[in-house]
């Protein structure tokens, strides 16, 4: 059931994976090789366990539940010749004596021994048979004790290796996780707008825990169930190594045909994945176009398609079904053939006198341990093949390096610091996503602190792509972006990024409070501060409005919040920064232009001495700015205040008469 | 137990299977319980020397012989019951799909996609894994349970009830452990995907944390939430991992007792070697039946709580169906006529259409504009029934659409819907979804009158492209006519267009419009558009604004009238001189 995360791509699942991987995985291995020492230091006590537990079966029966020694030399009273089984008694305990003695007729006796035929213990008084055979009766209870000591201890064991084994695996996924969290995190913007986002919550959520039951079910598999296949070929030869090697004549078979069928089921497994992925596409898109299905009395066709697969997947089923019903009886029958064959050669060997009939159950008992492991093969390789598959899309993210470049630093030489933008100037700066589709063309411009720029131009004439520039989000393809006269690539990101407050199109708050989302982790703004900040960003008015106040709690969906509302907990997020430059990327667009007005205000209050860029789709938003920039198609086609560029009658003017 | 009628249809079909499966696994049981009767006699025997080699084989053989039985029967019983569940899967399946096809739009707006799809996969697969499993493992605990314990207590009824003093134990205790489990599990599900959720609003805001500086924070974050995941996780594992080592002291634990008490009587002479032996290997089949039995139960359980779900899903009646008596209309002439139509999509929601009355004869064409949210796109879905009016009545050739079967309404309507929704296939297959008897020279004709022939013939593939999922290779525009093509395929009296030319440039947009502008006259036409030169033409341009009509005329009339409609014209073309700048 928890093998079924992550369906998505299941279509790559098709080759092997090898070891290799899992040489990388080493290293997230290692700060647990202790734990992982001592669950094997228990798996091995736990395999001697588990085959300890028919060896004293074995000894039960042999020495005490079955005497063993049988002999032919002695006729026995009744002059009969047969191989007979004796039971032995010590005479020189009284009371064994007394019993000799009342059933004299029956004992052989032999120095201090006296010997009964097996057959003629029937003949004994209950009561006296348990006198006669008290010490067995004895052993068998010392027996059961210990029995009962070992499985006790099995329990106790095997529950501290489970909770070991999955303590350290999760540990290790927990630390993989939160290393590719943050080597995702530390990627560059470009590569979150190749990768959706889907599937890179895939990565660190599904993936991981994919690669958990690598742990959990494979290495117990390699561990425990290859130490207990070994262990019982060991243990079966020692008991009787002809018998022994008699009955590992079936694992040959035994042996190719799991292999044989891991890989018919694997393949089947595989092609059931994707019919199963085929299947929910095809209910998603059949809800997603309901009403194109319907309009277009499409119902027939589509369910015919629809079944199809379904029958598909049907068919995929019944060859799994298939595969299992023959591999499952198969190995069966293999396993009861070699008990079929310790019977017949065991049997005549304990009849010949060289094996015991202990050791003859033992090795039936053994024989059904053998197969349970083997049995579980096919279902173990699968799992297998699944985490391997996540490790590989895992180590290729963390193979991606696509970080822009960090100023090197050299011994003895500092990153220069930024205490307050100055001025800020784009130089010559182009860009393209996309080799030679350029979005920027040689943009130049200069704003110094105190002034404020509006930026204006149609949708898709590279507004934002200006500002991703200057935060970094991108490096321009040519030209240099200048803060305090040095180029921003000579500043540490984090440093550049801690003077700048952007407010971007989409308001984008984290699920927690108002607060958190206006603190943005900065834990030490004063209540004062706050009251401050609420103001201005005109957030006082909705807030109070709310039970909770700013200890509302903002959620996906929570209605109670609405867009305009968002924006400006979004501007109070970027004055609580105390930011050297603000950015207003389309900031205002869903609220009224009279809230909007005040927040201007404030804004230009707040960054009397410091400098702002300000995008506007609201023409209105642009008018009191320092300075214009219109841009067009990614070049710069005019530039000045409201009133000159209104003289201009070009672009701005059409603009503003459209919005009218 | 009502929804179990779902599954019964699957049963009867194949009964005869089932009937021999079960068969099967019976005498799978029973020939099981032969092993150990056979080990009995040879234990015995070669206890008392009473056998020699031939005697000997003769056990392998029997063994061996009913080995291939139970190999033989056990492949029955696998590919009859197992293979029932497979297709109550399949069954169960189509049905729900094919009952969701008939679901009104409004039934998805309420419930989420991803629900439906849960029921489609998990629920399907607890069924099937209840009736399949569930079913053999049933049939075997009861059999093979009380076989084995009518041999073993056949052997000996004292030590029989000894033996048995563990298994209720096992039994409730799988029971307990599996409620606890299936708790724990939810609750490991619950942070999984709260999990998810944590990863995927950090991503999604990557901006946000690099412009902010957050990403240490953020780490932090995860590494908190993930703790929180793998404690949940090992508290699953504190049960899991306790539960099966506690099962297996159980069965140990009785094994402990025919070891004491049956060696005891062994001695004692009560019973013999053999049948303390064949003791040790009834245990042994006896252990997994008294597991099965709690964990069948849950599996059971499960399985019906699956099935009812699906069943309530299949309870929900479509809202537009055909009403009784609902008339066969074969080929309409296209007169539409709104009478004072209101709709809103809830009783307590503000009304999206009100007072509508409209008379549009046929080969008229009807534009209809207003702002976004005014109710244009509900009043094109109210015509083909994706929805009905609340009050008021829309006719068609003077029949209230209500009156006619849904099947022949839809048949003489084009729709070319605001989004336009493709499926995962090849450019041909979406075209031709509008009309699959179409030949090639209609499918050309349709694509060239949706400007859209040139475009396709530059792919290297032509109309054999394969679009990705929901279209995501092709452009909006692209999108859009592929649609539009659809929609013009089907040759049907009347055509619906909702904002057909929204995302294509202005040249194609005007070469559409002559396209729509030779229909005028064949067919009922309303276009609904944001753009206004799109409409232009039309007999009747109405203005909606909050779900009434507040300006209605020609476009010469509605220039004059210097509201709405008039400015928004004039802006227009300030904006499209602008485009060509």
């Amino acid at each position: 059931m928890r093998t079924d995360f992550g369906y998505f791509e299941e279509k790559q699942l098709g080759k092997p994976y090898d070891i290799k991987m899992l040489r990388r995985l080493y290293p997230f291995t290692r700060p647990y090789r202790l734990f992982f020492i001592l669950s094997i230091f228990l798996v091995i006590i736990i395999t001697f366990l588990d085959l300890s537990l028919p060896y004293i079966t074995k000894i039960a029966i042999d020495r005490y539940i079955v005497p063993k020694l049988e002999s032919d030399n002695f006729k026995d009273v009744r002059g009969r010749e047969d191989k007979v089984r004796f039971l032995e008694a010590d005479i020189t305990d009284p009371e064994i004596k007394a019993i000799v003695n009342k059933y004299s007729d029956q004992f052989k006796i032999s120095g201090s021994f006296a010997l009964i035929s097996f057959d003629d213990l029937s003949g004994l008084d209950k009561e006296d048979l348990s006198i006669l055979r008290k010490d067995d009766l004895a052993g068998v209870s010392l027996i059961t004790a210990i029995f009962i000591g070992l499985i006790l201890l099995n329990f106790v064991l095997n529950f501290l290796q489970v909770m070991l084994m999955e303590y350290t695996g999760q540990k290790i996924m927990h630390d993989l996780r939160v290393r590719l969290f943050a080597h995702i995190q530390d990627l560059s913007v470009a590569f979150f707008s190749r990768n959706p986002v889907g599937r890179l919550v895939t990565r660190v959520t599904n993936d991981t825990q994919n690669m958990h039951e690598l742990f959990t079910s494979v290495i117990s598999f390699v561990f425990k169930d290859i130490f207990l296949l070994f262990g019982i070929m060991f243990v079966l030869i020692t008991i009787n190594w002809k018998l022994a090697l008699i009955s590992f004549v079936v694992f040959p078979f035994v042996l190719y045909a799991s292999l044989y069928f891991s890989s018919r089921a694997r393949d089947v497994f595989r092609v059931l994945r994707i019919k199963v992925a085929e299947i929910n596409t095809k209910f998603s898109e059949t809800i997603a176009g309901i009403k194109v299905v319907q309009l277009f009395l499409r119902e027939k066709d589509n369910y015919r398609d629809f079944a199809r697969l379904n029958h598909e997947n049907y068919q995929a089923g019944m060859k799994q079904v298939q595969i299992f019903a023959i591999f499952m009886p198969v190995v069966e029958l293999l396993g009861t053939v070699t008990i079929a064959v310790v019977i017949f050669h065991g049997g005549g060997q304990a009849l010949a006198g060289s094996i015991s009939l202990g050791a003859l159950v033992a090795f039936i008992s053994y024989m059904k341990m053998f197969f349970r492991p083997i049995r579980d093969m096919a279902e173990k390789y699968n799992i297998m093949q699944n985490a391997m598959a996540s490790a590989e899309r895992i180590f290729l993210i963390f193979d991606n390096k696509d970080r822009l470049p960090q100023p090197r630093v050299e011994r003895g030489y500092k990153l220069p610091a930024i205490d307050n933008i100055d001025e800020i100037e784009m130089e010559d700066v182009s860009f393209s996503y996309i080799p030679d589709e350029p979005v920027l063309n040689r943009i130049s411009f200069k704003i110094i602190a105190g002034e404020t720029i509006a930026v204006v131009g149609r949708t898709g004439s590279g507004k934002t792509t200006l500002i991703n520039l200057i935060i970094r989000f991108y490096d321009p393809t040519s030209g240099r972006i200048l803060i305090n006269e040095k180029d921003i690539k000579n500043y540490e990101k984090s440093i550049l990024r801690s003077k700048i407050a952007l407010v971007m199109q989409d308001p984008f708050l984290f699920s927690g409070t108002i607060r958190e989302n206006i603190g943005q982790g900065n834990s030490n703004i004063s209540e004062k501060e706050m009251e401050y900040i609420l103001e201005a960003s005109n957030c006082n008015g909705f807030i109070n409005r709310l039970p909770d106040g700013i200890d509302t709690v903002v959620s996906e969906g929570g209605a109670s919040i609405s867009s305009g509302e968002r924006q400006l907990i979004s501007i109070a997020r970027a004055f609580a920064r105390n930011p050297g430059l603000i950015i207003l990327d389309e900031a205002t667009s869903y609220i009224d232009s009279e809230t909007e007005q005040k927040i201007q205000e404030a804004v230009s209050n707040l960054m009397k001495s410091r400098a702002s860029i300000i995008i506007a789709h609201r023409l209105t938003t642009a008018r009191n700015a320092d300075r214009i920039i219109v841009i067009n198609k990614g070049r710069i086609i005019e530039t000045g205040t409201h009133v000159e560029l209104m003289t201009q009658r070009g672009f701005y003017f059409k603009l503003n008469q459209l919005q009218g | 137990m009502k929804s179990i009628r779902l599954i019964k249809p699957y049963f009867f079909e194949k009964r005869f299977l089932i009937f021999f499966g079960l068969v099967c696994l019976i005498v799978v049981d029973f020939l099981q319980l032969f092993i150990p009767r056979i080990i009995k006699w040879a234990v015995d025997d070669i206890t008392a020397f009473r056998v020699d080699a031939t005697r000997l084989s003769y056990y392998a053989l029997y063994i061996v012989g009913i080995a291939v039985l139970i190999a033989l029967f056990r492949y029955g019983w696998r590919r009859c019951l197992i293979g029932t569940s497979r297709r109550v899967e399949e069954g169960l399946r189509n049905r729900l799909f094919a009952h969701i096809q008939t679901l009104s739009p409004s039934f998805f707006d309420k419930v989420k996609t991803g629900d439906i799809m849960a029921h489609a996969t998990n629920d399907i697969q607890h069924i099937r894994m209840a009736t399949g499993m569930g079913m053999v493992a049933l049939t075997d605990s009861i059999v093979l349970g009380s076989a084995a314990i009518g041999f073993m207590a056949y052997i000996n009824i004292r030590l029989t009830l000894f033996v048995l003093i563990p298994m209720p134990m096992i039994i409730f205790g799988t029971r307990f452990f599996s409620k606890k489990m299936h708790r724990l599990y939810q609750e490991v599900q619950g942070t999984f995907s709260d999990l998810t959720e944590v990863t995927r609003e950090r991503f999604a805001g990557i901006r946000i944390i690099k412009a902010y500086n957050r990403e240490k924070d953020e780490r932090i974050r995860l590494e908190k939430i993930s703790k929180d995941y793998i404690n949940s996780n090992l508290r699953l594992v504190r049960i899991t991992g306790s539960f099966f080592p506690m099962m297996l002291l159980f069965s140990n634990i009785s094994l402990a007792i025919v070891l004491y008490l049956g060696g005891r009587q062994t001695i004692g002479l009560t019973i013999t070697p053999g049948d303390f032996v064949a003791f040790i290997s009834y245990l042994g089949l006896l252990t997994w039946p008294m597991m099965a039995m709690g964990w069948v139960t849950n599996l059971l359980q499960r399985g019906r709580a699956s099935l009812d779900r699906i069943d309530k899903i299949l309870q929900i009646k479509p809202e537009i169906d055909d009403c009784s008596g609902a008339e066969h209309v074969k080929l309409v002439y296209g007169d539409i006529v709104f009478e004072n139509v209101t709709f809103s999509y809830g009783h307590d929601k503000e009304p999206v259409l009100a007072g509508i009355d409209i008379k549009l004869d046929k080969g008229k064409v009807l534009g209809i504009v207003g702002a976004p949210g005014t109710g244009k796109t509900t009043f094109a879905n109210l015509i083909p029934r994706l929805f009905d009016v609340t009050g008021g009545r829309i006719t068609l050739d003077e029949k209230d659409i209500r009156n006619i079967l849904l099947k022949d309404l839809r048949a003489q309507i084009s729709f070319m819907p605001q989004e336009p929704f493709l499926f995962a296939g090849t450019i041909r297959e979406n075209i031709l979804f509008g009309n699959k008897e179409a030949d090639e020279k209609e499918l050309v004709k349709a694509v060239k009158e949706a400007s859209l022939y040139s475009t396709i013939k530059s792919f290297s593939d032509g109309f054999e492209t394969i679009i990705g999922e929901k279209g995501v290779v092709l452009s909006g525009g692209q999108k859009q006519r592929i649609a539009l093509a659809r929609a013009l395929l089907r040759d049907s009296p009347i055509l619906i267009l909702d904002d057909p030319v929204s995302q294509v440039d202005m040249e194609t947009g005007s070469a559409i419009i002559n396209t729509i502008k030779s229909l005028a006259g064949i067919k009922t036409v309303i276009i609904v558009s944001h753009r206004l030169s799109a409409v232009q033409f039309a007999d009747q341009i109405i203005v909606l604004d909050s779900g009434r009509i507040i300006e209605s005329g020609t476009h010469e009339e509605l220039m004059k009238n210097d509201r709405y409609y008039a400015k928004t014209f004039r802006l227009q073309e300030i904006e499209e001189e602008l485009n060509a700048y």
